[in-house]
């Protein structure tokens, strides 16, 4: 039996109407996207790349403009339109700002009981139950249970997020930045939590996330954006090793390492200038005008996806064969 | 609302008793009254107090005492149905306005606009012109009247709330519209407009009153203070306990309304206020922090 | 880096001792900190939230948000003049011409009423006393020595129509605008991309070279400081933990502190899985004075002493830069040296 991806994404785009005179924002402009079950899959990107806006696209909290969006081989669109519960406990989602998702005036234990609550799960009795394995799934204590949100720290917020998207027993999360908001220190633990969630409960987590270092550590798979389309995808550690695209080679030189030998020793890749504007991306590649190894192919023609060495894809002119004779030209 | 009853003895009680005691004499005023309000007695015209007539009789030897208690329950209640009424509509339409969203929404804020553009006594006037005069129609005029301002405050307050990222968490669990709206947004609602409410109440009352001494609201020979006063009015100077009496009610009952209303409005919106407020707000910090900590010492390994 | 030890810091704290207080609640944000730094030379100063690093270091020079009451004791030395106890005034004058902060939030270090170019210009005639044609000359050259294209016309622009990456360029030309001695940058890259974040600490570490100036960089950014800094101070709760050489503290940290953040950071490069390890618990609550060391209740390493006694500040062995950690357990139990 062929395996249906957990998600697919095809030829999605999503545009935000604007007033000014540049047209409209393409957040994301053309992305192909396949997540197996079980995969621990990053999104990075820097801002205005369309990751935040991919992932909630994905999830049905933002309309496509265009393309499909496919959950367990089905259509999110026409899922969410006829059994819109049914889709919730399919897949779920954590958002980046744990103090805003949850509603000021609800105790923690109404926080965590309203998806039940809303689904009709169980008894007023099953429900507390499974409110307190909530809490120990995320390792809270269940003290916490009649505070208000604002009286728990930025930590332990953000785990009662993720306790209340694991409470419908998704199989997909979601994940938009979770751990931005959080405290160095405190962003280890959560990073954790999520390791042994998924080893425990079998999730497909997609994490959307800034921080490179986390996605190494943690991520089986990793797709780079770069102005609403994919730069690079593929499995973490052999796409981390070995960079194909340029702006992932950029992006990755310009993570620092901890250990100041390291520091000192390595040779960094600098770009030039700002991310151009989503509302208006240059012709061609959208990375041409930052690229220091960019072709003339690179002005005129859009890569697309194509086989990288790491074993991914890479939507890059110079990982084509064609292009060899000349990036072999131009190095030597 | 549980909190709300825990902290009953932080209740602003010299506030709320005349209010408490206006509603319970509307309540129980048949019980209370010792004469029918309307009886009238021409032996016992203009009398003064007495053991018979606990505050005199008027003009036409009806009971003073039983007709200001008989005025209390007819402000009550007709206070308490313009209220529920525009509350109702208001708390509708303008939630319904913010919701939506869209050319409904700014249809509706233009049509509560235009509610709003004339002070409410003016309208009311204007639509008992032409529903008539009479009991009915006083109430639907003021309903009409006043129902415009809850309705641009619902809005407000929805229109806020759905751009918290937690509504949009609610969709994401599987909420439908109705189940956020009663249970997120409409106690934000409900908040703000009962502040407001308890304060509007006064202003109705008054309201009502200045209709009936118009001649517009309540008819004779129902007992209402408004129409007490026109009705003392000729006997000013001999008698003026028959405008003083009505007139001090009214004023007791307005006022106590309006410092109920911003009472209310002082505990649920913290401002800085000096003395036992901000030590009581620092005690809920200090304790805010205790509580923090408790709950980090326990549950986490060493 | 020989010989860095001995000169004299150009700017240095001493026992600093800062209070903040509401009307409701008081905080010893800083517990006794001191630190120097150098021309030359860039010390990161390095915690997370309550760690004390921002108030410790801009508390002195008056730069804290209005609102909070302050209380400052122990010395600020800048310029032979100590800071602590000094006027407003005087503060202030002293402030623009010695030192040039860097925020974390560009926008509100420029004014978005005037154009960009001006307001460089302004700052360089009242702090370096340049005269109105020198002064716009030297705006346009910062703006050029900050890496921002085409200044000439950037001269002319409004912040707003400026992005995040050129804005927090135009808030480091007008650090320096004054020719200042000392560069603070408090945070200068959290809320920058990866990518920009990597051109902003290129571009101080190019500026410390070319001006000779001291920098000290406020960040919970291990990766920065391993980037970009000389000396590394580690604030936790308002003390310092552990301080040294970005070598000797990075590589071969002591304070139970250090360790723990050091290994909840993972590192990009390293090929062993080494799986990132938390520290439990969380920052200690401010508003109570407990006795002893800070870190206690979190510690792995705790005795009972700890809780009683605040740990001094030892020197342990170290090539160069003084090595300095407040845990003699640690140091007891692995038998480090210390000099006297």
């Amino acid at each position: 039996m062929p395996e249906t991806a957990a998600i697919e994404v095809k030829g999605l785009k999503v545009h935000f109407a604007s007033r000014s005179r540049a047209g409209p924002v393409r957040a994301v402009d053309g992305v192909d996207l396949t997540i197996p079950h079980g995969a621990f899959h990053g999104i990075v990107g820097e801002s205005g790349c369309g990751k935040t806006t991919l992932a909630r696209t994905i999830v049905g909290l933002q309309k496509e403009t265009e393309g499909t969006v496919l959950i367990a081989g089905r259509d999110r669109g026409e899922w969410l339109r006829s059994d819109r519960k049914s889709f919730s406990r399919k897949v779920q989602f954590v958002f980046q700002d744990p103090l805003g998702s949850m509603s000021r005036r609800q105790t923690i234990s109404q926080t965590l009981e309203e998806p039940l609550q809303i689904h009709r799960l169980g008894s007023s009795a099953e429900r507390r139950k499974r409110v307190a394995e909530l809490l120990d799934l995320v390792a809270l204590p269940q003290t916490v249970l009649d505070r208000l949100p604002r009286s728990l720290s930025g930590g332990q917020r953000q785990r009662v997020s993720i306790a209340r998207a694991l409470a419908l027993k998704p199989s997909i999360l979601v994940c938009d930045e979770p751990l931005s908001a959080l405290d160095v220190s405190i962003r280890a633990q959560i990073v954790n939590l999520f390791t042994s969630l998924q080893r425990q409960l079998g999730l497909t987590i997609v994490i959307v996330a800034h921080d490179l270092a986390i996605v190494r550590e943690v991520c089986s798979e990793v797709t780079v954006m770069y102005l609403g389309r994919i730069a690079e995808a593929g499995a973490t550690r052999p796409l981390f090793r070995e960079p194909a695209h340029p702006y992932s080679q950029a992006l990755l030189s310009a993570v620092p390492s901890p250990d100041p030998r390291v520091e000192s020793g390595r040779r960094r890749i600098l770009l030039a200038g700002d991310p151009p504007s989503p509302s208006n991306p240059p012709s061609g590649c959208r990375f041409h005008t930052r690229c220091a190894v960019a072709l003339d192919v690179c002005r005129v023609d859009q890569p697309v996806l194509r086989a990288a060495p790491h074993g991914g894809l890479a939507a890059c002119h110079l990982a084509d064969e064609r292009h060899r004779p000349i990036v072999e030209a131009r190095n030597s | 609302m549980s909190a709300a009853l825990a902290n009953m003895r932080k209740w602003p009680w010299p506030v709320l008793s005349p209010v408490i005691v206006f509603v319970l004499v509307g309540i129980f005023a048949p019980l209370i009254m010792r004469y029918d309000p309307g009886a009238q007695d021409y032996e016992a015209t203009l009398e003064g107090m007495s053991w018979a007539h606990w505050l005199g009789t008027d003009y036409l030897g009806r009971d003073v005492f039983s007709r200001i208690v008989g005025g209390a329950r007819i402000s009550l209640v007709a206070m308490s149905i313009v209220l529920v009424a525009a509350l109702a509509i208001g708390v509708t339409i303008g939630s319904f306005a913010g919701y939506v969203g869209g050319r409904v929404e700014l249809v509706l804020i233009s049509i509560i606009d235009i509610a709003l553009a004339l002070p409410s006594l003016v309208i009311a006037l204007a639509l008992i012109g032409i529903l008539g005069t009479g009991y009915w129609s006083m109430i639907t005029a003021l309903t009409l009247a006043w129902w415009a301002n809850y309705a641009r405050m619902s809005r407000a307050v929805v229109t806020a709330e759905l751009q918290q990222p937690y509504i949009e968490a609610a969709r994401v669990m599987g909420a439908s519209h109705l189940w956020i709206f009663v249970r997120h947004i409409l106690p934000h609602v409900l908040a703000l407009v009962v502040v407001y409410a308890s304060a509007d109440a006064g202003a109705l009352v008054l309201a009502i009153a200045t209709l009936s001494f118009l001649g517009l609201g309540v008819a004779p020979p129902t007992p209402e203070w408004g129409q007490m006063l026109v009705d003392g009015m000729s006997y000013i100077e001999e008698y003026p306990r028959l405008v003083i009496l009505p007139g001090l009610a009214l004023t007791l009952v307005v006022v106590s309304f309006n410092l109920l209303g911003e009472a209310f409005a002082l505990q649920k919106v913290p401002r800085p206020v000096k003395g036992s407020a901000l030590r009581g707000r620092r005690q809920a910090r200090i304790h805010e922090e205790e509580e923090r900590s408790a709950v980090e010492r326990s549950g986490w390994p060493a | 880096m020989a010989g860095m030890t001995e000169a004299q810091p150009v700017y240095s704290v001493e026992d600093l001792v800062i209070d903040l207080y509401t009307p409701t609640v008081s905080v010893r944000a800083v517990d006794g900190v001191s630190f120097g730094v150098r021309a030359r030379e860039t010390l990161a100063i390095v915690g997370e939230s309550g760690s004390g690093k921002t108030v410790s270091t801009l508390g002195p020079l008056g730069l804290l948000p209005e609102g909070v009451g302050v209380d400052i004791s122990g010395t600020a030395q800048a310029d032979g003049k100590n800071l602590v106890g000094m006027d407003s005034a005087r503060l202030s004058a002293l402030r623009g011409s010695y030192f040039g902060v860097i925020f974390q939030d560009p926008i509100s270090a420029l004014n978005p009423m005037l154009k960009v170019g001006p307001q460089l210009a302004e700052q360089a005639r009242r702090f370096a006393g340049l005269s109105r044609r020198e002064a716009r000359k030297e705006a346009v050259s910062l703006l050029a020595r900050s890496g921002i294209p085409d200044p000439e016309d950037r001269y002319h622009r409004y912040p707003h129509e400026m992005s995040g990456g050129m804005l927090q360029r135009v808030m480091i030309a007008l650090a320096l605008a004054s020719r200042p001695k000392v560069l603070i940058a408090d945070e200068p890259t959290t809320a920058l991309d990866a990518t920009v974040q990597a051109q902003i600490l290129d571009l101080i570490r190019h500026i410390q070279r070319d001006n000779n100036i001291a920098v000290i960089l406020i960040t919970h950014d291990i990766g920065a400081v391993a980037a970009v800094a000389d000396r590394v101070v580690v604030l936790y709760a308002g003390q310092i933990a552990e301080e040294g050489s970005v070598l000797d503290v990075l590589t071969g940290p002591v304070h139970p502190y250090t360790r723990g953040l050091l290994a909840s950071v993972p590192d990009f490069r390293a090929d062993e899985r080494a799986a990132t390890r938390e520290i439990p618990g969380l920052p200690p609550n401010q508003t109570t004075l407990e006795p002893g060391c800070r870190f206690a209740e979190r510690c792995g390493f705790v005795e009972p002493q700890c809780r009683v006694h605040r740990p001094p500040l030892a020197t342990i062995a170290a090539t160069g830069v003084p090595h300095r950690v407040a845990c003699p357990v640690v140091v007891r139990r692995e038998g480090i040296a210390v000099n006297a």
